[in-house]
């Protein structure tokens, strides 16, 4: 056992003698997640059942000033979760695991924050309703993922899963209860943020440094009953940029992503393997829907009709076909087989970590012609991938990158080439997501004064004892 | 005989540490999904959703536990000790697969492997099983099975056999089935007419087979599952020679047990003996359910009687998913040394289903969880021994899966499954009772 046995024994007191613990294979087994942050063991475990107990909690962690951190399910792969300061608690909220209410009728859901993607995907697909399923393991909470800005196979047409949160509840970091939204004007009424004031941004972005999210509403739109994906293939990531560019304008894909040969391989070669001559750099694929068969077939129309444009205009671009399993993985999320990680991180082992970013669409090709420099040169693949937001100028800029766990010598290697692929992109007008510590070195050093003082002074006034996650954002 | 068993701190290129270490935290294993459609999300991990910390799910955990145990490369500064909570976590896994089955990554193989080894540690350094398992290890020791009944007893439940039963004393006559009993009759009183019914069903469908009464040895599974690899080779061993005595002997080709924990034992962890191939030449083992199908299907006998009743069935994980051909790359030759590939699946899934659906009257229902993702009862994995209180708790979910399904029986093949799932049963005060296969079969010929 390790920690301070009177905060030890108040957390027991608070959610009882099962759901705290303060014992070191715990600690241990919560000290790290797929990245290269170092582990590092955090005091405490407390599993809180309910909203109450949660503000216990965060009562007791004012009086003492002991850090606190919201865990999801801990998925996450930027180190989140993992404590900066000695002494911190976790509050790991996996028994909150309740969807309180789906509203078929107008389409929205409210839940609990220990809902898994998996389990919020077999409820709502009962009822003929979706979400923005992230790429990631089917446990990783909804929760935990849209409040991060997650991005799902639906961000091309519907934004970010933030975009889609509508109403939500905190318990703010003094144990204070308030609701942002509609349900804060009534209760039962949890459809939109729209026309109040956008407080939703004190809580979304900030990685549990603001509160923790006791129960969010987000839009469930419908599943709709036609579906293609359609795929095509380029030589360089210029031609591939100027398709999805085109096609983008049409703002009719769910998911318009493209991947280079290193990440489309199952896994990503680790070391750094040159590409066969005979195979396609960039492959894309774009999901589309439609509520009829017309609408599809339009969208389909619409497609072909950029590559020819493209091809007059001396694109490299060609339509491939597209394997009927691939395109299971591709509509059909949350998957196991992609959320375990099988084609990213089997070869190195133990761990993936990336220059994750959201970049204006035109620095894509600038950029990435530097990743591939710098991965390179660290005989580590350049396993990227781009994919058009909502908003079509802008999007995901990432090179998913292999660490060998095991090696402390081989992480390293990887967070290096990591970090200067980081610093490209800074200087670019790319920002990373979810993003470590170490990124957020680099972020701040950017940064306009002003914004950070403004940052500085809302956390000061919702976290003034400056409890949650401290040493995350570094801006305290 | 020598016995190949891997250890958690083994060094050499392909040991578990490198598998172990493959894990990637990911979280799949935390809960049985299929992405369908439909998508269906289901509670797989008993040990997590008891004691819900990391480290206790799924095997996320258990990598995490071997990290801890063996030597974390990033924290030097702290160092691995024996606590009773660490034994806590580590012996209150059921070892029953559910987060293997999740896993797709090249740790998948080597899970339970994994955690068995770590048990194994820790009954090497002293510190292990936990102290409710000694009396099972001092019971294997002196009396050859782990339910403290003294050897004597083991033939007793033959006193109570139809003198017209052709059950032949194979000590003494040949027959090409031996039918393997297990501890299970002698002294599991729960669950101790299992015996009984399987030699009456194998006398109605004409068999000729024979039993080793009072020479029968433990088959040592319930020893091997805590760490207790002495106590486990020691009886494995008396048996692999037995075997090859009794095929060289007395003409047996085919053995059958009903006990789904003998059954993983004599085809997952006997083959670990250097003399396996050698002492189980020419002989098949087979679970009853799977005897009694193959007879079915080639018209040898079926069910006539009508049994009315609605059933549904219960996969015992050692019957289950923990039977799986492992395709790996370990030369390298066609991904990596060590990956993963595929796996061919064993698991009597079928049999039992197909025999239940033969029997006239019966109606049957499939609970959410089955086959490969079914939810393990509780009990395996030391459970029942250790935390009796929780093995029925655990038990009880399912049984409320079962009742879900309108059934008023839960069927099964294992006799650790049913005697833990009537257990689970009565802490909810349900009517719902599970019954074995072949007591059923018994009904209905
Ligand atoms: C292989 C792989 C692929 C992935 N692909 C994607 C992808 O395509 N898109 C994507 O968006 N993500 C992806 N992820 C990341 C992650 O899996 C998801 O974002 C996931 O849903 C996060 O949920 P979680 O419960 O694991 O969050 P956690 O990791 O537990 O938490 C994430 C952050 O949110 C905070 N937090 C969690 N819950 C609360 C709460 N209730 N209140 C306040 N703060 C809270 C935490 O403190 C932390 O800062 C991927 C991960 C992996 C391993
Ligand atoms: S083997 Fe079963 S009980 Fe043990 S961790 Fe895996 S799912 Fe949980
Ligand atoms: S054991 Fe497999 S599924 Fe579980 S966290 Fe590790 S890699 Fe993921």
């Amino acid at each position: 056992m390790v920690g301070n046995t009177n905060i030890l024994g108040e957390l027991k007191g608070i959610v009882g003698d099962e759901h705290a613990t303060s014992d070191k294979h715990i600690m241990y087994a919560y000290s790290y997640d797929m990245c290269f942050v170092p582990n590092k063991l955090p005091q405490y475990v407390a599993q809180p059942a309910n909203v109450e107990e949660i503000v216990e909690i965060m009562k007791l962690c004012n009086k003492t000033k002991t850090p606190v951190i919201p865990v999801g399910a801990n998925t996450n792969i930027g180190g989140l979760c993992i404590p900066k300061k000695d002494n911190t608690l976790l509050i790991d909220l996996r028994r909150l695991n309740k969807i309180i209410r789906i509203d078929e009728e107008t389409r929205y859901a409210i839940i609990e924050p220990g809902v898994s993607h998996a389990q919020f995907a077999e409820e709502l697909y009962k009822r003929g309703l979706r979400f923005g399923w992230p790429v990631g393991p089917p446990s990783g909470t909804v929760t935990g993922c849209a409040i991060s800005h997650g991005i799902s196979g639906m961000s091309g047409r519907y934004g970010l899963n933030s975009q889609m949160i509508t109403s939500m509840e905190v318990v703010r970091p003094t144990g204070d209860v308030c609701r942002v939204g509609s349900c804060a004007i009534k209760e039962d009424s949890w459809h939109s943020f729209l026309p109040l004031p956008r407080m939703d941004g004190i809580f979304t972005g900030w990685f549990g440094t603001t509160g923790i999210v006791t129960k969010l509403a987000v839009y469930t739109p419908a599943v709709p009953p036609y579906v293609d994906v359609v795929t095509c293939s380029t030589e360089e990531i210029r031609d591939m940029y100027k398709y999805m560019l085109e096609f983008g304008r049409y703002e009719m894909a769910d998911d318009l992503t493209a991947v280079n040969w290193w990440l489309s391989q199952v896994p990503i070669p680790y070391p750094y393997k040159e590409k066969p001559a005979d195979q396609h750099k960039w492959n894309s694929y774009a999901v589309l829907y439609g509520y009829t068969e017309k609408e599809l077939e339009a969208k389909v129309d619409a497609f072909h009709t950029v590559i020819k444009h493209q091809q007059e205009l001396g694109s490299t671009v060609q339509v491939t076909e597209y394997p009927e399993e691939a395109k299971r993985g591709r509509t059909e999320l949350p998957s196991q087989i992609v959320g375990s990680t099988k084609n990213y991180c089997k070869e190195a082992g133990g761990g993936i970590s990336w220059p994750g970013t959201f970049t204006p669409a035109n620095k894509w090709e600038e950029v990435y012609n530097k990743w591939e420099k710098i991965y390179k040169a660290r005989n580590l693949s350049p396993a990227t991938r781009i994919t058009m937001y909502r908003g079509i100028h802008y999007g995901m800029l990432r090179a998913m990158t292999p660490i060998n766990k095991q090696s402390p010598e081989e992480t390293e290697n990887a967070k290096m080439a990591i970090v200067e692929a980081l610093g490209a992109i800074l200087d670019a007008g790319g920002i990373p997501y979810k993003p470590p510590v170490d990124f957020n070195v680099e972020i701040n050093k950017r940064a306009d004064k002003g914004y950070l003082k403004l940052m500085c002074d809302i956390k000061d006034m919702i976290d003034p004892n400056g409890i949650m996650n401290p040493g995350q954002l570094l801006i305290r | 005989m020598e016995w190949d068993f891997r250890n958690i701190d083994d060094e050499g290129e392909l040991n578990l540490k490198k598998f172990f270490w493959k894990c990637t935290a990911c979280g799949t294993c935390r809960s049985g999904y299929t992405y369908g459609p439909p998508p269906t999300f289901r509670v797989i991990c008993p040990q997590g959703n008891k004691f819900g910390y990391q480290g206790y799910y799924g095997s996320k955990g258990k990598a995490a536990l071997a990290r801890w145990m063996t030597g974390c490369s990033y924290l030097k500064d702290e160092k691995f000790e024996y606590t009773p909570e660490f034994l806590h976590t580590l012996y209150s896994c059921t070892e029953c697969g559910g987060c293997q089955n999740q896993c797709m990554i090249d740790f998948k193989p080597h899970i339970i492997d994994t955690i068995e080894a770590m048990r194994a540690k820790a009954v090497q350094d002293g510190k292990g099983p936990l102290k409710e398992h000694h009396v099972l290890v001092m019971s294997m020791k002196n009396n050859d099975n782990p339910y403290t009944g003294p050897r004597a007893i083991r033939a007793k439940w033959m006193k109570k056999i139809d003198n017209d039963s052709k059950l032949k004393d194979i000590n003494k006559e040949s027959a090409p089935v031996l039918y393997y009993a297990g501890c299970t009759p002698a002294y599991n009183a729960p669950v101790r007419d299992l015996a009984l019914s399987t030699v009456r069903v194998f006398d109605k469908i004409g068999l000729n087979y024979g039993a080793l009464g009072k020479n029968e040895v433990c088959c040592g599974s319930t020893v091997l599952r805590i760490g207790e690899r002495d106590q486990f080779e020691r009886v494995a061993s008396k048996n692999l020679e037995q075997f090859k005595m009794l095929h060289d002997e007395r003409g047996v080709d085919t053995i059958v047990t009903s006990c789904a924990g003998c059954y993983r034992a004599f085809v997952e962890d006997y083959p670990h003996s250097d003399a396996y191939k050698e002492c189980m030449d020419g002989i098949k083992v087979m679970h009853t359910s799977e005897l009694l199908y193959e007879k079915f299907k080639n018209g040898e006998w079926e069910p006539t009687k009508e049994v009315k009743m609605k059933v549904t069935y219960h996969d015992p994980c050692h019957l289950g998913r923990h039977l799986k051909d492992w395709i790996i790359d370990w030369d390298g030759s066609k991904q990596w040394k060590g990956s993963y590939l595929d796996c061919i699946d064993r698991g009597v899934f079928e049999a039992p289903r197909e025999l239940i659906k033969a029997i006239p009257g019966i109606e049957f229902e499939e609970m959410k969880r089955s086959r490969n993702n079914s939810f393990c009862c509780g009990s395996g994995g030391g459970i029942k021994t250790a935390f009796p209180d929780w093995a029925a708790e655990n038990a009880s979910l399912r049984v409320e899966e079962a009742i879900d399904t309108g059934a008023e029986m839960i069927i099964s093949c294992c006799p650790f499954c049913h005697a833990n799932l009537n257990d689970g049963a009565k802490v909810i005060k349900s009517e719902c009772k599970t019954m074995d296969l072949i007591e059923l079969l018994d009904q209905a010929l």
